[in-house]
């Protein structure tokens, strides 16, 4: 089952399946010493993966410009109205 | 300069009002029928009914109050082909003549609405709908697309949901038409266009505020249901309010009732998350402290279970056996001896009964010659005059022998 995949190629919901895993299995206890302080490491790890990803995004609202069928552009996002609260944020 | 008289010059609400009187005074106005299609239906929360009544080339505002609204048996949505009984008159306020509606009666399907059946049919038995194609949105959006007019509540709706929910949201806007002649094929070509040049979107939101059928139609196009059906980007439906349903909805892979749902629904509260995600780790390490103590103790418990199978105690229970059998070993040793002094008892009565003492007892004496203490038992042990003792119970009588004499047995 050792995916060769990256982390950015896993989706998140898959980390935490894996981590409600890890609590499942800790939780029924019949883990063997080395077995269950591999899981609790690995269950760390995950949650950090986790908080890493959630945090990996940059905040960013831009609109694009279509000028051709091939060709566009981007920029920052202003409602027309000009109301800031989008700019709050 | 004036060239009118002051009885010729009207205000606007005695105008207003005269017209009004002729509106009433026509009897070819009042308590009338009218064919037509219920468009801009809306339900005031007076109770009062205001909508449009249209055919294709014309239309005419109507008013249903809650006096009249109150028995009606179905609550009329756009769309909806009517016959409708009232009174053509006048709004003084505004000087707009329309109809006031004392009764509606259903008569048969609108047309956009036939349409619109139509084509749900259509795409419906061509497998748009089905459920098996319709594509999983992540859990966690990183750049999310929305298609929408840049001016309208949604737009703003949508970026400050999302944004609430999730602080770091990577949002591109894409404007577009939404309504009118060519909304459905402007945001086609752009679901298209991001399907082309941006393939990394996990998704995108297309979608406008509530409107009229007629303002909504856009999204009942086959164009755009075939575009979005098409796209490889997962595509979410927010168009209208709750009960506005469009082919979009249908045929995208998520329909929110209304923009803003499309972003409460597609974008996670990241605060949740992340104390769920504590909340895991929290478990976690509770559930591994948990192990190592069940683990020590199962160790503590193999110790005693040890020591208690260990050889001290088989040593003790060896000496208990050897104790417990020296103890069974004397007991028997002390019957035996007890079963000979039994035998030497008897043994030693039955030798008493055989004492010649015993004999002497009863009257038998013992005769002996004094030199040499020889028993006599024969004649010729003994001469005359030799010198004898006899024994009898209780002492001894000393004689000499006087003669002997022979007895014939």
């Amino acid at each position: 089952m050792k995916s060769k995949k990256k982390i950015e190629d896993i989706p998140f919901e898959e980390y935490l399946r894996k981590l409600e895993n890890i609590v499942q299995r800790l939780e029924e206890g019949e883990l063997t010493l080395d077995e269950s302080v591999k899981t609790y490491e690995e269950g760390m790890n995950i949650s950090k993966i986790c908080l890493e990803k959630l945090n990996k995004t940059k905040k960013k609202i831009e609109q694009l410009v279509i000028e051709g069928e091939e060709k566009y552009s981007t920029k920052p996002f202003s409602e027309k109205k000009g109301e800031n609260a989008i700019n709050e944020f | 300069m004036n060239n009118y008289t002051e009885s010729k010059i009207y205000t606007v609400s005695k105008l207003n009002k005269y017209i009004k009187k002729i509106f009433e005074n026509d009897y070819n106005l009042q308590d009338i029928w009218i064919l037509g299609e219920i468009s801009n239906f809306k339900l005031h929360s007076s109770g009062h009914m205001y909508f449009v009544l249209k055919d294709k080339e014309s239309q005419i505002r109507c008013v249903m109050f809650r006096g009249n609204s109150y028995t009606l048996r179905f609550t009329p949505v756009d769309g909806m082909k009517v016959k409708v009984r009232g009174d053509v008159s006048v709004y003084e306020k505004r000087g707009e003549y329309q109809l006031y509606v004392k009764e509606i009666v259903e008569a048969g399907k609108g047309e956009l609405y036939l349409a619109f059946e139509k084509l749900k049919a259509k795409l419906k038995d061509e497998g748009l709908f089905s459920e098996e194609i319709k594509k999983k949105l992540p859990l966690i959006p990183q750049n999310i697309a929305i298609i929408t007019s840049s001016t309208g509540a949604a737009i703003r709706d949508i970026i400050t949901i999302s944004l609430r929910r999730f602080p770091n949201l990577s949002i591109l806007v894409i404007p577009s038409l939404v309504q009118g002649i060519s909304a459905a094929q402007e945001i086609a070509k752009k679901i298209d266009f991001l399907n082309k040049h941006f393939k990394d979107l996990d998704f995108v939101i297309i979608g406008r505020g509530g409107g009229s059928l007629e303002e909504l139609w856009a999204f009942n196009e086959e164009i755009l249901a075939r575009s979005i059906y098409e796209s490889k980007i997962p595509i979410v439906s927010a168009v209208g309010h709750e009960t506005d349903f469009t082919i979009s909805d249908f045929v995208s892979d998520l329909r929110a009732p209304t923009p803003s749902a499309a972003a409460e629904m597609t974008i996670p509260d990241k605060n949740n998350l992340i104390n769920n995600l504590g909340l895991l780790k929290s478990k976690i390490t509770r559930a591994a402290k948990r192990n190592f103590e069940l683990k020590t103790e199962n160790i503590n418990s193999l110790c005693r279970n040890l020591k208690y199978q260990g050889p001290e105690n088989k040593i003790n229970q060896y000496y208990q056996y050897i104790d417990e059998f020296i103890a069974r070993l004397n007991s028997r040793i002390k019957y035996q001896v007890e079963l000979y002094e039994e035998r030497v008892k008897k043994d030693t009565q039955r030798l008493d009964s055989l004492s010649p003492w015993a004999v002497i007892e009863r009257g038998y004496s013992i005769c002996r010659k004094i030199d040499g203490k020889e028993i006599i038992k024969k004649l010729e042990q003994i001469e005359v005059d030799t010198k004898i003792e006899i024994i009898i119970s209780d002492g001894k009588i000393f004689s000499k022998v006087e003669k002997k004499e022979a007895v014939s047995k």
